[in-house]
């Protein structure tokens, strides 16, 4: 469960308002999505509810934990896949799947078997020796989303997830969010495309100029439109009247 | 050459940030004035250095005038200046010519490899002006002055002054790239890209062992008398580590004369003549070194069961975390030419002189009567720990270790490993490679000099103590004000202003406590207790302050 209450942040002194008094709650067993175009703020406040920026105002609690008061058992609750996949690439993928394995304290034997289960998920054996360096934007996303459910966290962070993987993979990934949420998990994921919110999520807010315009399941949202009016045009819509 | 030219102004404006445009505008001026001031700090830190340096060079002239042989102070600063250009030439040459962030993308241009490589050879060529400003311009000056010099003199001072670097850099150019070639042949380009820069840094210092060694006997009387009566004997002496440079000091000594003239053309010629040879080296195969050097080996082998199994083991997380920044530090052709290796380099370099003189029976050692009596051995351990705390200094691991993680720095904010523990780890692998070059100096020394047990042991325990404060100090530079926006890892280390303060504050630190140590300590006890007290102290004020600010400052820091 992640708890977002009136949080805000600007940039530049306070000139860019990239997220304005946002508040939200996702719960547990759901997939939510978090969409909105680009430069809307979504990245930024997923860096707030992990930890990497701090917010100018509000709080924000995962699983209970506030990520200020207590940023340690917080960041142990989710895994977090960011954005940019360009990191560690002069790690081999199992160097760094190790590293993430000892950060968030798995056991041996648990780690072993979950690093073996998911590089064959991800079709990853094969490359998982080589240095990140050598991958492709695919591999890379792939091996970071590896990294960051080793742990089985109970709330996992994506950050675009979708961008750069082929269609298979981009499958495989959604399956397992589905898989996770099922699971009784809090999955919580931002995207600019709107098919993808459409077809994976229980519950999307969609963000525009750091404002959550709307927040709500599909049903809602639906019925919130005009009769005959598709999803794609109420966004539109929405993005554009603000 | 006109793309030569347009290249040339291009690095310039790059490699030293400067451009009219942005001076004139008010708005960006701030940055020129912080440099201005940088530079400034460097010379006042450096000028009691150089004023002891003249004055040494003004008591030589007098001592050696009466034998006619004032000459020699000249061939000392040229042989001095062409050393350290040969030396720093080959870190410019690996670092600007292969590691720039520039480097890969003007394989596209249509341009030579000479004139990319020329480029690059005169960029390197005005720094290696700079560093050798202080170090030839005293001996000119004060042999000019004080011999009433004619015009002529300073005329060929002024061209010597100007010749002086060209050919040591371009020994310094020569076996890189050929080096560098090769390197770029395999498929594990980052390791013999470290390999290859070991390899031009032991061929360095192989050519200098060779022409010390081939030279006579310094203790042989015949020879000392040789070197008294000729007027160039001294001279001749010195320059037998750079051969040509003989010619600019006669070209000096004789200016008034036509055999001055000749002796400048001949040392002029030869100087171009080595600069050709490297331009003709570079559009041979500077490129070749360079393409597709970003390209690395996949070799996509499926992990074996007893991969798993090691996988297994795991580590503390902290321990952990460590592993990952010494990995990186190693790994990282930048990092590990420019801290690893400087770390370990420092003490082989300074001791190889030594070691050719070789340890003759017959002789001894200037240092032997030093060492006999305790205020000497006082002092020799206060300069080998101000060595450790210096080498430690300019190492920089801690002073870039935040920068270095560049836009990767989110990551330490996201995981669940407390900015306390991933200081602690920063500060190990500094702590690491600071104790093995500290160690690796006191063996160096030790199998030069003969040291009691007891001395060395308080060398090292001292030198355990005195990097802690060093590398505490880096860090929390570099926490004040990291430089994480780089798009090339040469940018996070040698457009770093925090290795320039790192450097500067171990001087300062280093600095007083031995001037302590040498003016009112007389016994290497006392000395060792009052270093372990001083840097103990430091130590312990650097890593509350890191634990308390430090820790908040990470806080602060956004990813
Ligand atoms: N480091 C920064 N400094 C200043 N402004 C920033 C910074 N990062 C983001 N912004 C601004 O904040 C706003 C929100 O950016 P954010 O990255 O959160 O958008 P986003 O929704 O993730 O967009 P995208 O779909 O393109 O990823 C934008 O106006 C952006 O220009
Ligand atoms: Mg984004």
């Amino acid at each position: 469960m992640i708890e977002i209450c009136k949080v805000s942040k600007s940039y530049n002194k306070g000139k860019v308002k990239a997220v304005d008094e946002v508040s939200l709650t996702v719960h547990d067993g759901e997939i939510f999505g978090f969409l909105g175009p680009n430069g809307a703020g979504k990245t930024t406040l997923i860096k707030m509810i992990t930890g990497i920026l701090n917010a100018d105002q509000g709080s924000i609690k995962i699983n209970g934990r506030d990520i200020r008061g207590n940023p340690l058992e917080a960041k142990m609750q989710f895994g977090f896949v960011p954005d940019d996949p360009n990191i560690f690439s002069r790690l081999t993928g199992i160097e760094y799947l190790n590293f993430m394995a000892d950060i968030y304290r798995v056991s041996s034997i648990t780690r072993v078997q979950r690093i073996k289960e998911l590089l064959e998920r991800f079709e990853m054996s094969l490359a998982a020796a080589d240095l990140i360096q050598s991958y492709s934007h695919g591999m890379k996303q792939k091996i970071i989303v590896i990294g960051a459910l080793l742990h089985n966290p109970p709330v996992w962070i994506l950050d675009e997830p979708m961008t750069g993987l082929d269609p298979r993979s981009s499958f495989d990934l959604k399956e397992m969010m589905r898989e996770h949420a099922d699971a009784g998990k809090t999955v919580f994921f931002s995207t600019h495309v709107l098919e993808v919110a459409e077809k994976l999520c229980d519950r999307l807010a969609i963000i525009n100029k750091g404002r959550v315009i709307f927040c709500g399941s599909l049903q809602e949202i639906r019925a919130h439109a005009q009769a005959n009016q598709s999803l794609e045009n109420l966004f539109l819509e929405l993005t554009e009247n603000e | 050459m006109n793309s030569y030219w347009a290249l040339l102004k291009i690095l310039i404006i790059n490699y030293f940030g400067i451009s009219l445009f942005q001076i004139k505008n008010q708005k960006n001026r701030r940055p020129y004035l912080k440099k201005l001031g940088l530079f400034l700090i460097i010379i006042a830190a450096i000028a009691p250095t150089i004023a002891l340096y003249a004055k040494l060079l003004i008591q030589g002239f007098d001592l050696l005038a009466p034998l006619g042989q004032e000459g020699a102070i000249l061939t000392l600063g040229i042989v001095l200046v062409s050393s350290i250009v040969f030396v720093f030439g080959i870190f410019y040459v690996i670092n600007f010519f292969y590691f720039a962030a520039d480097a890969q993308s003007l394989l596209a241009l249509p341009l030579s490899g000479y004139q990319v490589l020329g480029a690059r050879f005169s960029v390197v060529l005005i720094n290696e002006y700079l560093s050798a400003l202080p170090f030839l311009l005293p001996p000119l000056l004060i042999y000019g002055i004080k011999s009433g010099a004619s015009a002529l003199y300073w005329l060929y001072a002024a061209v010597g002054f100007l010749l002086v670097p060209l050919l040591p850099l371009s020994l310094a150019t020569i076996p890189t790239v050929l080096i560098m070639r090769f390197a770029n042949l395999s498929r594990r380009k980052d390791l013999l890209k470290i390999l290859g820069g070991l390899l031009v840094i032991a061929l360095a210092v192989g050519y200098q062992l060779l022409f010390q060694k081939s030279g006579p006997n310094a203790m042989d009387p015949a020879f000392l008398q040789d070197l008294l009566t000729d007027r160039s004997g001294l001279m001749n002496l010195m320059s037998r580590v750079f051969p040509s440079t003989r010619y600019l000091g006669l070209a000096l000594i004789n200016a008034d004369q036509l055999g001055g003239l000749v002796n400048l053309l001949q040392f002029a010629g030869l100087s171009l003549l080595a600069v050709a040879l490297a331009w003709l080296t570079g559009e041979k195969l500077y490129f070749k070194g360079l393409v597709g050097s970003s390209e690395t080996t996949a070799k996509r082998k499926m992990l074996s069961e007893a991969d798993y199994r090691r996988l297994g083991k795991g580590l503390p997380p902290v321990l952990s975390y460590w592993a990952k920044e010494m990995r990186l530090l190693f790994r990282t052709p930048t990092y590990f030419i420019n801290s690893v290796m400087t770390n370990l380099l420092v003490p082989i370099l300074l001791t190889i002189p030594f070691f050719i003189q070789g340890r003759n029976q017959t002789t001894a050692m200037p240092w032997e009567k030093l060492l006999s009596a305790a205020s000497g051995q006082t002092i020799l351990m206060a300069a080998i720990i101000g060595i450790i705390v210096f080498m430690t200094g300019s190492n920089a691991i801690t002073a870039t270790s935040i920068s270095r993680e560049g836009r990767e720095f989110f990551i330490s904010k996201y995981i669940p490993l407390s900015y306390r523990k991933q200081i602690l780890a920063k500060l190990l692998s500094a702590y690491l490679l600071g104790v093995s070059g500290a160690v690796l100096l006191v063996i160096a020394v030790r199998v030069l000099m003969p040291l009691d047990n007891s001395l060395i042991a308080m060398l090292l325990g001292v030198s355990m103590v005195a990097i802690t404060p060093v590398i505490e100090a880096g860090l929390i530079i570099d926490l004040y004000n990291p430089k994480l926006n780089w798009e090339n890892e040469q940018q996070a280390f040698k457009q770093n202003f925090n290795v320039v303060f790192s450097m500067l504050l171990a001087i300062l630190l280093g600095g007083a406590i031995i001037y302590i140590v040498i003016r009112f300590i007389h016994t290497p006890v006392s000395a060792a207790l009052f270093m372990l007290l001083g840097f103990g102290l430091a130590a312990s004020l650097l890593y509350y302050f890191l634990m308390t600010w430090g820790v908040k400052r990470c806080q602060e820091l956004a990813g």
